[in-house]
């Protein structure tokens, strides 16, 4: 069910990011499907988060004047680097995944960027202006869109926090009473 | 005695009549302080009446209403429609004016859709190639140049727009055949700002003048408007201008354009044989 979850909202993202930029131009800045990515990465199953990556940018270059290809490229990379993370560190908390999702959104561009370049490619965007843009309002919206899929999401969120967290043994303690009784 | 008093008071009251409007006394007393019982009782049944006739007034005025609000949306629509209308009706009479400017066969196509990437700025047009569009193939709005095709489909194409391509293009300023001012027009990254070079610095340019291209390329045809001189840069006389341009078409908020149906001419094969071998008759 969680699949169908992520996997529609993968969809709708992907369509934001056909047709908001034709609707209002700094849209264009918000990279909706990394957002997604992110969040089915922080999921903890990377193996998932890989293909959604793949998928995701892959249908972002579809319709992009960029490479076939690049957008896919640097999201499966951050897609495993993320679940990687994740595999290691205790992320699930709004407050750290505000980093998380900066720290993605920096590292996609960044990688999209050096593809292009060493594919001999010069993208039109500004290099600084552009990273800068996509880095706040990816982060804003990122934050944003995270606690409205927690809601979607609460029920798994309360199971992975469940898993992440196994239940601490608890040892019996002994009565001093009877201790002092044995005596 | 109080009594009769009271009586024979009362006679007389009933009896006495008012010598102006010879009416009873008593009936101007009687009226007089029932005034005083009259008037709280009918303000107050008068706004109890009035607010129950309110209630039942508001729910006719709630219909009303509804009524009345659904009748605006309804015109608001037909506005935006009629203003939809026109500037559709003027896109179409300006794409009418530029059949009469170009010699070219045209299509005309609409925008549907922009880059998915914040680093391109390309857009997609509704025609691709069930429409004939074909790649390479120049962009143009009434305002004059806008950019080429970079990728079909069968029913879309992309374009890019002549600001954000690296490619230079030919292009000279002033009349074609009548200016020497020759040399290569690029997209300099910035919106809405074109530029060209490989001007010579012994030639006067000035500001305001227009931009057509020379069709030397091999992508767009001769004569189409690029723009006019925003800004010169002048060097020393053995150095090339750099000339920015400020493009005519209006890149930003365009909506319709048109494929200009233009394939340039085949070029002519280059000579490959080596100067003293036999040539191939």
């Amino acid at each position: 069910m969680e699949q169908v979850k992520i996997t529609i909202a993968l969809i709708v993202a992907v369509l934001l990011q056909w047709t908001l930029r034709n609707v209002f131009e700094p849209f264009a800045f918000i990279d909706f499907p990394l957002i997604i990515v992110v969040y089915a990465a922080l999921q903890g199953s990377s193996i998932r988060a890989l293909f959604y990556g793949t998928l995701a940018g892959i249908a972002v270059d579809a319709l992009s004047g960029g490479l076939l290809g690049a957008n896919g490229f640097s999201k499966t990379l951050i897609a495993f680097i993320v679940s990687e993370i994740v595999r290691r560190v205790y992320v699930d908390n709004l407050l750290l995944r505000i980093p998380v999702i900066a720290g993605a959104c920096l590292l996609d561009d960044l990688v999209y960027y050096g593809m292009h370049r060493l594919m001999g490619q010069e993208p039109t965007g500004e290099f600084v202006t552009t990273l800068a843009y996509t880095l706040i309002a990816t982060t804003i919206a990122g934050t944003i869109i995270y606690l409205l899929l927690d809601s979607f999401f609460a029920e798994n969120v309360r199971k992975g926090k469940r898993e992440v967290f196994t239940q601490r043994r608890q040892t019996r303690r002994r009565n001093p009473i009877r201790l002092g009784s044995r005596r | 005695m109080l009594l009769l008093l009271l009586g024979n008071f009362a006679l007389m009251a009933f009896d006495a009549r008012e010598a102006n409007s010879q009416q009873r006394v008593i009936r101007v007393w009687t009226q007089t302080s029932a005034d005083f019982v009259q008037s709280p009782v009918t303000f107050v049944s008068s706004a109890v009446t009035n607010y129950f006739s309110s209630i039942s007034s508001m729910r006719t005025a709630q219909s009303e209403n509804d009524a009345l609000k659904q009748r605006i949306q309804e015109l608001e629509v037909e506005v935006q429609n009629n203003k939809s209308s026109t500037f559709e009706n003027e896109r179409l009479k300006s794409l009418l004016q530029l059949k009469e400017e170009i010699p070219y066969k045209f299509l005309p196509a609409q925008i549907i859709g922009r880059d998915t990437s914040a680093w391109f700025d390309t857009s997609i047009i509704n025609r691709g190639s069930l429409d004939g569009v074909k790649l390479n193939m120049p962009i143009v709005t009434n305002g004059g140049l806008v950019g080429r095709v970079t990728a079909v489909s069968p029913l879309t194409a992309q374009i890019s727009l002549i600001t954000k391509d690296k490619s230079g293009l030919g292009a000279v300023i002033g009349a074609l055949g009548a200016s020497n001012a020759l040399g290569v027009v690029s997209g300099s990254g910035k919106k809405e700002i074109l530029e060209m070079g490989y001007v010579p610095g012994s030639i006067e340019v000035k500001v305001g003048e227009s931009v057509y291209t020379t069709g030397q390329d091999g992508i767009y045809p001769a004569g189409l408007k690029l723009g006019e001189v925003a800004e010169v840069r002048v060097g020393s006389a053995s150095e090339a201008l750099k000339i920015f341009i400020q493009p005519s078409a209006k890149l930003s908020s365009m909506q319709e354009v048109a494929v200009l149906l233009y394939e340039p001419p085949p070029r002519p094969e280059f000579d490959k044989s080596l100067p003293n071998a036999a040539k191939k008759k």
